[in-house]
């Protein structure tokens, strides 16, 4: 026992000396605990939590990105499609107007035409009343120039015309 | 050796060696007593107790327990200033101090697991800063050179507070109850004790008829004597913390010291290098040991079986 003893103070263990040092590391550890270690692990943890939210709201931000080029994709790939439609449905109308715009054309001329006929031929019997009569009072003068005597006017003419009647020249229609 | 700063550097580091090789004593046992007395070196004094400064009542304020002092006030300024303004992005001394913890984190986490690396993480840490900057700050230059006189000695003011035995056994003994106190509250305290006091063989419980009497016999005596080898080896463990730091950091001053005294100058700047890496290895041994030790406490022994 008295060499243990003699072994430790040879070595410089002395238990005052001892109790100080064991004090001042639980106070070094407490106070290391409460003002270091405490806030700087928070602090990591908080670090290493916000890192790995940010970089799962990235994850979304690519998915919803990826999901919103497909939506934007399929939409154009609609518009195309609907436009394609409109072409298609103009070009049909256009047609639709064009033959339309022909037929009418069409019925116009055909009225022109008809419309024109129809004056041509009353021109017609216009200019063949006119020569008749023309016809008649020539034939009328030339009748009195050869029988040399003035016939009524209006009998000779009414006698002309009953000629022309029964003779069938000149029918009228 | 391209550069001509590199090449002066080297020439005055060789005459630094030589003139130190001439004047320090292997040189005096040569020529004699033809050196200056002024630029002898003297023999250092070699004390394993640490000299008392003052006598606080029945404690003596030793030059160690001042370096102590002065090791703790300079860990808590640093991560008492560096946690002090902590921002998300770190800035400064926030860096340094996460790094060390960050890195002290993920190796407790490595010898003790996730949860238990936590738990164990500020005795660790505390233990690993603690020795780690006992052994640096005593190699800063000035720091053994600064001295108080007294009765006509000079004494210094700090020694590293690893060398006195004080420091190391207190530190132990800290390892020690935190071991013993975790072993406890996982396990049961029953359980735990079962560790040291093995009389499951006796138990009625497990008795297998007059058969396997004298099987049991001799299998439960085994059993009582390894309990005990078990409980020697815990009590073992406290003097091995003890001696292994003391003893290392004790031949570092000293070897420091002596290569001072024999060649001096430049010489022993070699030894400061290898004390970086001593101090280095001895904290992280002490640290590793008592993680090692608190996570065998930690294990329910059966499963070991």
């Amino acid at each position: 026992m008295e060499a243990i003893t003699r072994l430790f103070t040879e070595l410089g263990i002395n238990p005052p000396l001892l109790i100080a040092q064991l004090v001042n590391f639980s106070l070094l550890l407490v106070l290391m605990y409460l003002f270091g270690y405490k806030k700087i692990l928070a602090m990591l943890d908080e670090r290493s939590r916000r890192v790995k939210e940010s970089m799962d709201r990235a994850e979304e931000v690519k998915i919803q990105a990826a999901k919103a080029e497909t939506a934007f994709k399929e939409k154009v790939g609609e518009a195309r499609a609907e436009s394609q439609a409109i072409i298609k449905q103009a070009a049909q109308l256009g047609e639709t107007l064009k033959e339309e715009a022909r037929q009418e054309a069409r019925k116009e001329a055909q009225s022109l035409l008809d419309r024109s006929r129809g004056e041509i031929q009353k021109e017609r019997d216009e200019s063949i009343n006119a020569l008749r009569r023309e016809f008649a009072d020539i034939a009328i003068l030339a009748a009195e120039k050869v029988i040399e005597e003035r016939l009524d006017k209006e009998s000779n003419k009414k006698l002309l015309d009953k000629v022309l009647e029964e003779s069938g020249w000149l029918k009228k229609e | 050796m391209r550069k001509p700063g590199c090449l002066v550097l080297f020439i005055i580091a060789i005459v630094l060696i030589i003139s130190g090789l001439l004047i320090g004593p292997l040189a005096k046992s040569f020529i004699g007593e033809g050196v200056p007395e002024f630029i002898q070196v003297q023999q250092p004094h070699i004390e394993l107790k640490p000299e008392t400064i003052i006598h606080a009542g029945i404690l003596p304020v030793t030059n160690t327990l001042l370096a102590a002092l002065l090791t703790t006030v300079t860990l808590l300024l640093i991560f008492g200033l560096a946690a002090r303004k902590m921002s998300i992005v770190p800035r400064g001394l926030q860096n340094l101090v996460e790094m060390i913890v960050e890195g002290l984190l993920s190796f407790a986490e490595g010898v003790a697991g996730k949860e238990n690396g936590r738990r164990f993480f500020p005795l660790f840490a505390t233990i690993f800063l603690f020795v780690i900057a006992n052994a640096w700050l005593s190699l800063v230059p000035l720091f053994g050179a600064i001295g108080v006189e007294e009765h006509g000695t000079v004494l210094a003011l700090f020694r590293g507070a690893n060398t006195d035995i004080n420091v190391p056994a207190a530190l132990a003994i800290m390892s020690f109850i935190f071991v013993e106190y975790w072993g406890i509250r996982s396990v049961g305290f029953f359980p735990y004790m079962s560790k040291f006091v093995r009389i499951s063989y006796f138990l009625p419980k497990n008795f297998k008829g007059i058969k396997s009497l004298g099987m049991n016999l001799v299998m439960g005596i085994i059993d009582l004597f390894v309990g005990a080898i078990e409980l020697l080896s815990e009590l073992i463990r406290l003097v091995s913390f003890t001696f292994r730091l003391f003893g290392n950091m004790t031949a570092g001053e000293i070897l420091l010291l002596v290569s001072m005294f024999l060649i001096p100058w430049v010489f022993s700047d070699l030894f400061y290098g290898l004390e970086l890496l001593v101090g280095l290895i001895q904290a992280l041994i002490f640290g590793g040991l008592t993680l090692v030790f608190a996570t065998m406490a930690v294990t329910p022994h059966g499963e070991e079986h």
